[in-house]
Parts: structure tokens; C-alpha cells; sequence
């Protein structure tokens, strides 16, 4: 137990002794694991709006406003009898035009707008949200639906979930990658930099250490406060990093929810309190294994 | 046990004189006999070497040191005593183990250093004192820290530490200069420092390298009478040194070295070699 204090006091007294590069390698934890957060962050953003879009398993086939009643009806019959269809209900261009009306905050836009650019539309629920492809598909290669699709392709007439989700999906994997390689970079910046402070410190204490080694000073005793450097600056860092992105919750994430109405964004605060104990560990990791590595090179017991 | 090799050093006590008297050089009968009590070799040896050679990479033609085989027992003084380059400060590093021998064994207190685990090397050092010719004091802190701090790093509680350190350092004579940095002390009081940490611990043996080798006559005569004392505890002591004067003086058991090799071992012995 006094051997722990002891090594707590040597790590505090390195801190002091090689500021600048302490401050350094603090730094560069810091920015590692705050950037770390925001894409955990971000990760559990984007996974809580594709499932909500996910969970709108419904399909929207807009109707041509040429189209005949008769078809119309059919079509309906038609898609009634695939698998997989819970119910099907029919808007027509004046309800599709209220609800926009009541969707957007100033009605007036509508109002100057004259006719009414909204086509009809028929809606598709679905019991199961994984045959949305696949009643899509029967859909979009109906003649009958051919016939009544607003646009000339009829694919473009089907808006369903499982396309926003693609289109969702292809982004977040583009930017998740980048987020890796970054992270990976970052994480091999901080242990460089761990790895060179600590160094500083071994050299700096060079004389201490030898001696230490003559009077008989375990292994696990000369390398403690090293150990203890490492990881102290870590905490440091994931304390920061913590702080920062609690303060990023605080201001800027009630503004982006705002402006983003439309998106689920809200995470509670126990997703957070998960992320900064997960900063925590990964800067502890990234502390001991960097000066770890650095003792294994610079001081020989 | 190697006796053969030893050169006639495991002799009884009565022996001993008429031993000296055969094997060394004329300078030893000319030279008063001391009245040192002689130390009877028995028991378990501290020291056991049995041909050990050590060979460095950088010299492979040339061994620092070649098929040494010796013996120090509980108590003894011994002056290990040789020309620059003789191996004296290789056969130092070896019993601290911060050398491995490149053949042969090395037992210290029962315990073979080539089977040692890397782990057991600092209880090793702890229970041997180590002195050298720098000091190897730390300048930022004050003697009665340097001392402590070897209490420290081996995990004594506060109370041993703030009896201990006191009691050595005025076995040392140094009682009066407990808040000296060691820039402040001349080099005898740095050297006496030196030991004052090296047996803090009260370790059975002290091993000392050349510890009077930056510090003149007279004052090497009172380091040498503080190994004597230390020596009389009980201590068992090794001084590797090139100092003619204090080993003709003291007449202790010598060791000599000459490139490499044990030339001799005497008891009562002079340094022995022509400068």
C-alpha cells in the first residue's frame, strides 16, 4: 500500500519534471479518445435512425393523377393479396395535400402554391418488415401498377424503408471507416507519444534506477511509478476527453435535435456514462501498453 | 569444493602464518604481523566460485576472467587485488549478478546465481552491500535521504527507516551531517555515505569496488578502518582495490588477480605486485 502512494507521488513528480512533453502525450490522449467518443457517439445516433426507419415498414406507391379509379381498385386487390401485406389504404391528392399542410409549420406556403403538385398514393402496411423487398419487388413488376405509377419508371413511384435504410447504410459504412482509420492513427500517435514521455522519464531517472537495482528494489517497484506516469496521463486524458464531449451533450446536441426534428438523435445518459467508461479503459490500455513498450526498450532490470 | 586450486587458503587457523610465510613474495615476512584475529574458515561459504570463466562479447580471445575457483567464508575481510583490467570489478559484477559467468558456477549463501530467476536477483542484492569507487549518491537529495532511500525502494515501513538510517549514520561518523546535499560533503564523507547506505540493510555480506580509489591516503585509512569495524559485526567483506598501501597495511586475506587468471590466495597477504 505505501509502495502504491510511493508510486503515485513519483508519477505527480514527473509530471512536474517534463511538462511539455507530459502535456503533449495528454494531449494527444485527450484528442484519441474525445474523438473516439464522438464517433461512438454518432454510432448510436445513426443505429437509433435506422432503426426507427426500419421499423416504418410500410410501402408508398404513388399513383399517376391520370389514373383510373378502376385500376386504382385493382392495384389495391392486388397488393391485398400478397404476402406479407397487413393492410392497404388509399390517399387521395386532397389528403395528401392536408397533410402536408398540417406537416409543414406555415400553411401558407400551400396556399400560394395554387394547384396541387401532391399525387395520390396507396399505403402498404406490413406484418413482417422483412418481406418489404420482396412485396416491393411484386409491386414495381405489376403491369397493372405500370399502368397508374406516377413516374414512367415505376421503382421510382415506390418509396419503402428498406431503400432509405441502403442509402443509410452505404454513408455510415464510408464514415465508420473513416472513423476507424482515424481512431487507429490516433491511438498509434498517443502511444508513440506515451512511449516517448515515459522514455524521458526512465532517462531522467537514470541514476535513481540504478541504484534502485544495487540496494535490491524489485522489478515491480522500479517499474511501478513508470507505470503509473502512463496511465495518470491517460486518465488525464479520458477525463478530458469525457468532459468535453458532456459538454458537447449539454450545448450542441439540444440545438442539432432541433434543427433535425424529423430524427430520433436523443441518446439518454446512461449510453453516455457507458461511452466515458469506455474512454476510461481504452486510455488506460493505451497508457500501460505504451509505457509498457517504453520500458521494455529503455530499462533494463 | 576445489581446494587444489586455492593455493593452500583453506589451511586451520594455526597454519596460516607459516602458510603466508611459504607462499608469498619475501615483502610478506618483512612486513609486521598485524594482531588480527583470525577468521575460521567454516561453514557454508558466502562466496563460492568454481571455474568460472567470464568472456565478453567484444573480447572473445581475451576472458576477463578464467577458471576461478574460490571460496570466502562468514566473516572474513578479503583484498581482491590486481592491476587495471585484471578482472577484479568483472568478478564484482558477477557476484551481484549483473553478470552471468560464461561457464562455471556461482553459488552466494547457498543459492546457485546461473539457476537464479530474474525475479530473485533483487532479493539477492539485498542482502549484499554494495560500495563503489563514485558513490553513486543522488545530488538532489541530502545524505539522510540517499540513505533512507535504499530503505525505501525495498519497501521498510517509516519507523525502521527513521530508526535505522540515524543509528548507520552515525556508525559512520556522519551523524552531524544528516541535511548535507552530497555536493556539500568532501569525498571521504560522500564515501562514507556510500557504506552507510550499503549496510542500512544490514546485509551479511558488503562488496566493495575500489572504494578508496578517489580519495587519498589518510582518508582511505579511516574508510578502511570503517570496513574493519563493519567487518567486526559480523559482515562479511570484499574489497577489490589497487591500493598497495591499506592491503599491506591491514594484512588480511588476499586475493590476486593477473589478466584473468588467480594468481594467489593467501592469509595475512600483501598487495604483491610490482607497480
Amino acid at each position: 500500500m505505501s509502495s502504491l502512494a510511493y508510486f503515485i507521488k513519483q508519477a505527480f513528480q514527473g509530471f512536474t519534471r517534463n511538462l511539455s512533453t507530459t502535456l503533449g502525450s495528454i494531449i494527444t490522449i485527450f484528442l484519441s479518445l474525445f474523438i473516439i467518443g464522438l464517433f461512438l457517439a454518432g454510432a448510436i445516433v445513426i443505429d437509433n435512425i435506422v432503426k426507427s426507419v426500419e421499423s416504418e415498414v410500410s410501402i408508398t406507391a404513388y399513383v399517376s393523377d391520370d389514373a383510373k379509379q378502376t385500376d386504382i381498385n385493382a392495384m389495391e386487390d392486388y397488393i391485398k393479396g400478397l404476402d406479407g401485406v397487413a393492410n392497404v389504404s388509399f390517399t387521395t391528392k386532397e389528403q395528401a395535400l392536408e397533410d402536408f399542410r398540417n406537416m409543414s409549420s406555415n400553411a401558407e406556403i400551400v396556399d400560394e402554391l395554387g394547384g396541387n403538385p401532391l399525387p395520390a398514393s396507396i399505403n402498404i402496411e406490413l406484418s413482417d418488415p422483412q418481406m418489404v423487398q420482396s412485396v416491393a419487388d411484386q409491386i414495381e413488376t405489376s403491369d397493372l401498377f405500370k399502368k397508374i405509377a406516377d413516374e414512367d419508371n415505376p421503382a421510382d413511384s415506390l418509396k419503402y424503408g428498406q431503400r432509405t435504410v441502403e442509402r443509410l447504410f452505404s454513408v455510415t459504412n464510408y464514415v465508420r471507416y473513416i472513423g476507424i482509420a482515424l481512431i487507429v492513427l490516433l491511438v498509434f500517435i498517443s502511444l508513440v507519444f506515451i512511449n516517448n514521455t515515459i522514455r524521458l522519464a526512465i532517462m531522467a531517472r537514470r541514476k535513481e534506477i540504478a541504484i534502485m537495482r544495487l540496494v535490491g528494489a524489485s522489478n515491480g517497484f522500479i517499474r511501478g511509478p513508470f507505470l503509473m506516469e502512463g496511465a495518470l496521463h491517460a486518465v488525464i486524458g479520458a477525463l478530458l476527453a469525457a468532459g468535453c464531449l458532456e459538454l458537447l451533450r449539454h450545448l450542441a446536441l439540444p440545438r442539432l435535435q432541433a434543427s433535425l426534428a424529423f430524427l430520433p438523435i436523443g441518446i439518454d445518459g446512461n449510453t453516455f456514462l457507458l461511452i466515458y467508461l469506455i474512454l476510461l479503459a481504452a486510455g488506460l490500455v493505451i497508457g500501460l501498453i505504451g509505457s509498457a513498450f517504453a520500458m521494455r526498450r529503455y530499462l533494463k532490470v | 569444493m576445489t581446494e587444489a586450486t586455492n593455493q593452500g587458503a583453506r589451511q586451520p587457523r594455526n597454519a596460516a602464518a607459516t602458510q603466508s610465510m611459504r607462499s608469498a613474495p619475501d615483502l610478506s615476512t618483512a612486513l609486521p604481523s598485524l594482531e588480527v584475529d583470525d577468521i575460521p574458515q567454516q561453514g557454508t561459504p558466502v562466496i563460492s566460485f568454481d571455474r568460472v570463466s567470464k568472456v565478453y562479447p567484444a573480447q572473445p580471445n581475451r576472458p576477463a576472467l578464467e577458471n576461478i575457483s574460490l571460496q570466502i567464508y562468514p566473516g572474513e575481510f578479503v583484498f581482491l587485488v590486481g592491476h587495471s583490467g585484471s578482472g577484479k570489478s568483472t568478478l564484482v559484477r558477477l557476484i551481484i549478478r549483473e553478470l552471468r559467468p560464461s561457464s562455471g558456477t556461482i553459488t552466494i549463501a547457498n543459492e546457485d546465481l546461473g539457476s537464479m530467476r530474474n525475479w530473485r536477483v533483487p532479493y539477492l542484492r539485498r542482502n549484499i552491500g554494495c560500495v563503489f569507487q563514485d558513490f553513486k549518491l543522488l545530488p538532489n537529495k541530502t545524505v539522510y535521504e540517499n540513505v533512507a532511500f535504499a530503505l525505501e525502494v525495498i519497501g521498510k515501513n517509516r519507523n525502521v527507516i527513521r530508526t535505522q538510517v540515524p543509528e548507520v549514520l552515525r556508525l559512520v561518523g556522519l551523524q552531524d551531517k544528516l541535511d548535507k546535499l552530497p555536493d556539500q560533503l568532501s569525498g571521504g564523507e560522500a564515501q562514507r555515505v556510500s557504506i552507510a547506505r550499503a549496510i542500512v540493510n544490514r546485509p551479511p555480506l558488503l562488496v566493495c569496488d575500489e572504494p578508496t580509489g578517489n580519495l587519498d591516503p589518510q582518508t582511505s585509512r579511516g574508510i578502511m578502518d570503517l570496513l574493519e569495524r563493519i567487518n567486526r559485526t559480523g559482515t562479511t567483506v570484499l574489497v577489490a582495490t589497487h591500493d598497495r598501501e591499506m592491503v599491506d597495511n591491514m594484512r588480511r586475506r588476499v586475493i590476486a588477480l593477473e589478466r584473468g587468471h588467480l594468481t594467489r590466495d593467501q592469509q595475512r597477504g600483501v598487495y604483491g605486485f610490482d607497480v
